[in-house]
């Protein structure tokens, strides 16, 4: 029993340590507030504002604005008692409202409990100076520093940190000694460096250089370069190394977070590519089928999760070929609302898988073994269900939102991993071996497998060739609906989505070999890596082109639009490319005469 | 119908046609029965039958099927736009002596590429030149490393949709997506006089009857031989001693150069030249000209390119909306039901008939073509 | 022993692993008329694939010419450049240009200049005129030179294919089962005119069918391919005899009668 009492105690005080800083200001921040405005002089009204400074208190924003835009007074009861209010009503015709006391945000009554009504024009209006007003703002920048959400302290921090405010430093010391967080604690480090970099002791400054070389700050590298120029000026050598010794730090660690960065983006811009060009893998390379309306599979699935998630909603009103066709909504919120991506994923499959066995009964079942023939009929296809889309949906882009857990960043060492990105690489993974999975050991696989190496013998072997025929272009184009609603999380979606993908996917499979879907996912993340290398690192060799006769000026000019001159670099390896390997990386060999 | 009737006949629509295009419908214009409107409506539709003849060489005769045309069309388009460019002179929105495009990027100074465009024969060189080339290039490379049927297709496509993203930018010195137009005078005459557009007309029409005439030579000669037994069986004509790639090579040039004389006479007709022309969509709608006129006839891909034309400019007025819907739905169905286009018609009617008459099917030498891919 | 014409060394090749053609030697003598049998499989069609540049050797050398001066590598080859010095290929399944004339095949197959501008300001002498015409007659196809080719019967198009391998005039040809769907007659037509060829020409002829081979190898050498490589060599009656080749093709029972 009295153990317990033990326990209890310690950890009540533990509770009290952790938040020490409001356990010894006795005062709450609006009691200060009511402190501040009741002084007599400025120099005691800054200081009880500075007492606010870093404080987390949700009240304290919007009483300093109220304050700065005249909103707060003194009211004197007939006792002659000052009460600080903010007027909270509207004012009346009259000039009167109701106020609220500033003590406790509790409305200000009479004895008998009934709201006073005050007339504004008789209330003195809390004064505010100048340097008042730069206390306040002084508060009201930190006071995110206290804010729960540690994104949101980071960014006040590194946005205060860039304006290298001494006045600010004693504010960050003191969060840097209660911050748990280690991100936070990091910027704050990186903010009070900055600051120390304006100190004028070489001793501090030195200090700073140091910390800034041991953080490898990347926001830094200006501050550094204007300082190494000072110290340069002034003749320090000291400091002068130590700042170039932080500068080549913060460069190389620059040079490694792009390279890591670019390494992310290719994985990524891989997955897409892979993501979108399977399903033409299956029709194309599995069925030599050329599907030119893949691209308008992947829209069907992007307008299938545009649809879930209204539907999840609020619904909406979509101008159905000149009716307007309302969608009821669940009016479903929170992580039931979220959950709308989860849902999304089989109905984008289901949709497009439904589009394309209609598309292969209607037209692809004629084309058989007519290569050229089908593309040009899936073309006519593609046509009218771009305009079908339009008219169904508007000619707009439309808004899929994300849902949280998709959207924002995953910081790893100064390289930004957007969720959206990371979730598509582990999508990839997760198809090609669903695919893969289905493909070798369901019995479908083995019947997709065997009518596609060879339809007559299938056939004559019992298996019904027609029937696995579209369900097997279903199923490629169910994966375009699956790439279409997560391109929708990416980018725009809207009628011509898929046309922005169909020469990509075509040439990922392409290069992979026609029917080799490792081909196929080699040549996606090739293809992706190589893009984005381009695009991070064309801009570097844009001067040099200058050196090419003739049209150097020319080319430097082109290189600068780095992610167009990327894509073009890219088409034109892959043509040199197909020199090489004529049949894509890994050929499938016949021994037919014209094949 | 013996041979030497049959090319009586058709020397004499032949010559007919020239007479009508060359003499009769500029002679109506210049007397104001035909508005200069529908003049240069037709000349463009005629522009738009050279870039279907050079699909038609590729696709038809040779079995490649480009979905780069409007590429080559496009280049010869800006090559003339160039010089055009240079004519408007300082009379310019900015009143400056350079493309106003120029003038709005900042420019101060014309571009050193641009200085020799103000020559005629030097554009109208590069109008051959530049498409020459890259045709060649690409058509080297292609077909060494005998890339064909749908590979061919998928990688003309890509060519174009390189060249069209470039051709989108700025930087790029052309115009960006705007490309060029206000174009006043070709030659020191000006653009907007009826006698121009009659000119304009007249030369449109004999390019388009000069390409004819050359297919139609070319189709006879051995050469024509060899290129369509490429398409039917590129590798028989390997193990015949015949280099394809050459052959191949040549017609994908000379097709190229057709399509871009297309073009350099479509920019001073239509009055404006830009990357929306070479987009991958462009050639594919070429080659629904040629499907619906009919594919490996001499005749289809004219008669596809004018009546598709047609259609389009009464359509995209009287139904914008449905448009695409119709020129994709036709294009599904002349490829499932027609593969002859309607060139093939009169045949299969005719076929159809005695057919209904119960009279003997036709002589072996006449029945329709297996399907080709 | 004089120079060979064609002479194969040593050559293997192998499709994803499994191997058609493992250690092949293989000789040709000019004029020589040669036969080469062996059971499904035994590389017989990837042997002619190799000799005409449709497929390249994974090792080996394959060489052509009269004289060890003018010897050529063909490995390094085209399809294009070893016809055009002289070897031409009669394919297996009949490959002729369906939608060209009977008239049309034969004047491309012509022997004479096979390039672009050749082919463009080609015209047809009155030499060509009459070798043309002579071979229609030799293949029995005058009443239908102005057919399609697409329409003439299975074994019409055989002949025609051999027509189009005489207009070339080469000095080697590789014919790959010539007999397959032709009468009794027009099978034995087939062999006369194989074995006039040979002597001006030389031949290898691949077959299935015993009473031709029988027929066209009455002078000649007989190979039997199995399993990618040379099993035996020799005149036809020696490889009818050897107890290995009964054992591999001619011993199993329902080849035999082939």
């Amino acid at each position: 029993m009295m153990n317990n009492l033990t326990r209890w105690v310690r950890l009540a005080l533990r509770l009290t340590l952790l938040h020490g800083s409001i356990a010894l200001a006795a005062e709450t921040p609006r009691q200060l507030i009511v402190r501040a405005t009741l002084a007599a002089d400025a120099a005691t009204q800054r200081a009880a504002l500075a007492e606010l400074m870093g404080q987390a208190d949700t009240a304290i924003a919007p009483l300093l604005e109220a304050w700065r835009t005249d909103a707060l007074f003194i009211f004197t009861t007939p006792e002659g008692i000052k009460i600080p209010v903010l007027i909270s009503g509207e004012k009346t015709a009259a000039g009167t409202a109701t106020a609220s006391r500033l003590t406790d945000g509790l409305p200000l009554t009479d004895a008998q409990g009934n709201p006073l009504v005050l007339t504004v024009a008789d209330l003195a209006p809390v004064e505010h100076n100048a340097s008042l007003r730069r206390a306040m703002k002084a508060v009201l920048d930190l006071a995110d520093l206290a804010a729960t959400e540690p994104e949101k302290r980071i960014k006040a921090i590194s946005t205060i940190g860039l304006t290298q405010d001494v006045e600010k430093l004693p504010a960050f010391r003191a969060r840097l000694k209660i911050e748990t967080d280690g991100a936070v604690n990091r910027a704050l480090r990186e903010a009070i460096a900055l600051a120390q970099l304006k100190n004028p002791l070489p001793a501090a400054q030195l200090a700073a250089l140091n910390e800034l070389q041991a953080l490898r700050s990347l926001a830094s590298t200006d501050f550094l370069k204007r300082a190494l120029k000072e110290f340069e000026e002034a003749k320090d050598p000291t400091l002068a190394a130590a700042a170039r010794a932080a500068l080549a730090a913060v460069d190389e660690h620059r040079a490694s977070v792009d390279f890591f960065g670019t390494l992310f983006r290719g994985l990524s811009l891989g997955s897409i590519l892979l993501v979108a060009a399977l399903g033409l893998a299956i029709t194309f390379g599995l069925m030599r089928v050329i599907n030119m309306a893949h691209g308008e599979m992947i829209a069907v699935g992007a307008y299938t999760t545009y649809l879930v998630q209204a539907m999840f909603g609020s619904g909406l009103t979509i101008p159905c070929f000149g009716f307007s066709l309302p969608i009821f909504g669940l009016n479903l919120t929170g992580p039931a609302y979220q959950a709308y991506f989860i849902a999304a994923l089989p109905c984008s499959f289901l949709a497009a898988a439904l589009v394309g066995i209609a598309l292969e009964r209607s037209v692809i079942r004629f084309l058989y073994r007519r290569p050229l023939e089908s593309l040009l009929a899936t073309w006519g296809v593609s046509l009218v269900m771009q305009q079908g889309l339009r008219l169904m949906f508007g000619a707009n882009n439309v808004q899929v939102a994300s849902p949280t857990y998709l959207s924002g960043n995953w910081l790893i060492n100064d390289v930004i991993l957007g969720w959206n990105r990371v979730f598509v690489i582990g999508f990839a993974i997760v198809i090609v071996f669903g695919m893969g999975l289905v493909l070798t050991k369901t019995s479908l696989g083995l019947l997709i497998r065997a009518s596609m190496q060879n339809p007559t013998m299938a056939a004559c072997m019992g298996v019904r060739t027609p029937r696995v025929n579209m369900l097997t272009f279903g199923l490629g184009s169910g994966l375009a609906g699956l790439a279409g609603a997560f391109l929708s999380q990416i980018g725009n979606v809207g009628p011509s989505l898929g046309q922005g993908y169909i020469i990509d996917s075509f040439m990922v499979v392409v290069v992979g070999g026609v029917g080799s879907i490792g081909g196929t996912i080699l040549s996606a993340f090739g293809i992706g890596g190589i893009d984005q290398v381009l695009q991070q690192y064309l801009p570097y060799v844009a001067p040099g082109l200058n050196w090419v006769p003739g049209i150097g000026g020319f080319l430097q000019n082109l290189a600068q639009d780095a992610a167009v001159f990327g894509k073009i670099l890219v088409l034109a390896g892959i043509i040199l490319f197909l020199q090489w390997k004529p049949a894509g990386l890994f050929p499938t060999r016949s021994r037919s005469l014209e094949d | 119908m013996t041979p030497t009737t049959y090319r009586r006949l058709e020397l004499g629509a032949l010559t007919s046609t020239a007479i009508l295009l060359v003499a009769i419908i500029p002679w109506l214009h210049a007397n104001g029965t035909i508005s200069n409107f529908t003049i240069g409506v037709w000349g463009k539709y005629l522009c738009y039958a050279l870039l279907a003849i050079s699909v038609d060489l590729l696709w038809g005769y040779t079995g490649l099927l480009s979905l780069g045309q409007a590429l080559f069309f496009t280049l010869g388009g800006y090559m003339h736009g160039m010089y055009l460019m240079r004519m408007i002179g300082d009379l310019g929105q900015y009143k400056k002596p350079l493309p106003d495009f120029l003038v709005f990027l900042g420019w101060e100074r014309l571009p050193a590429f641009w200085e020799p465009f103000a020559s005629f024969p030097f554009a109208l060189s590069m109008v051959f030149l530049l498409p020459g080339i890259i045709a060649y290039i690409f058509g080297f490379l292609a077909f060494r490393s005998r890339i064909k049927g749908v590979y061919f297709s998928i990688l003309t496509q890509a060519l174009t949709y390189a060249a069209s993203i470039m051709f989108f930018r700025n930087n790029l010195l052309l115009g960006g997506n705007n490309g060029f137009t206000d174009f006043k005078f070709i030659l020191g005459y000006n653009l907007a006089a009826p006698a121009t557009s009659r000119a304009l007309f007249i030369a449109t029409a004999m390019a388009v009857l000069l390409a004819y005439v050359f297919c139609r030579w070319l189709s006879q000669t051995k050469f024509g031989l060899v290129q369509q037994a490429i398409r039917d069986g590129e590798n028989r004509v390997l193990f015949s001693g015949y280099a394809t790639a050459h052959f191949k090579l040549f017609v994908f040039v000379v097709a190229a150069l057709i399509a871009a004389v297309g073009g350099a006479l479509y920019t001073p007709q239509v009055g404006i030249i830009n990357p929306g022309e070479m987009q991958a969509d462009k050639s594919l709608e070429a080659v629904v000209w040629v499907a619906v006129g009919g594919r490996g006839t001499l005749l289809g891909p004219i008669i596809g390119a004018i009546t598709i034309n047609a259609l389009k400019s009464w359509a995209t007025r009287a139904y914008p909306d449905l448009w695409l819907i119709l020129l994709g739905g036709l294009f599904i169905i002349v490829v499932l039901f027609l593969p002859g286009g309607i060139v093939s018609l009169p045949t299969r009617l005719r076929s159809a008939w005695q057919i209904f008459r119960a009279a003997p099917p036709p002589s072996p030498a006449s029945s329709p073509k297996p399907p080709l891919t | 022993m004089s120079h060979p014409l064609l002479s194969v060394e040593d050559v293997s090749k192998s499709y994803d692993g499994f191997k058609a053609i493992t250690n092949l030697t293989f000789y040709l003598n000019a004029g020589e008329l040669r036969t080469v049998i062996g059971p499904n499989g035994a590389g017989k069609s990837t042997f002619f694939d190799l000799i005409t540049g449709r497929a390249k050797p994974d090792c080996g050398k394959i060489e052509f010419g009269d004289t060890a001066a003018s010897t050529q590598d063909l490995t390094s080859l085209n399809e294009f450049e070893i016809n055009r010095l002289g070897i031409g290929r009669k394919f297996q399944t009949p490959s002729v240009y369906s939608d060209h004339t009977v008239w049309e095949n034969l004047l491309l197959s012509l022997k004479g200049p096979r390039g672009v501008f050749a082919s463009l300001f080609h015209r047809l002498t009155s030499t060509d005129h009459d070798r043309l015409h002579e071979i229609l007659a030799t293949v029995r196809l005058e009443s239908k030179h102005d057919w399609k080719a697409g329409l003439l019967a299975h074994g019409e198009k055989q002949w025609l294919e051999i027509g189009m391998l005489l207009a070339q005039d080469p000095k080697v040809l590789l014919v790959d089962e010539p007999a397959a769907g032709m009468t009794d007659d027009e099978t034995d037509r087939t062999g006369d005119l194989l074995l006039s060829l040979a002597g001006k020409h030389s031949l290898i002829v691949i077959e299935h069918d015993m009473a031709f081979v029988k027929q066209i190898a009455r002078h000649g050498q007989v190979t039997v391919l199995h399993q990618g490589s040379v099993l035996c060599e020799g005149k036809f009656e020696e490889v009818q005899a050897n107890p290995k080749v009964r054992e591999v093709y001619l011993g199993r029972g329902k080849h035999g009668s082939r």
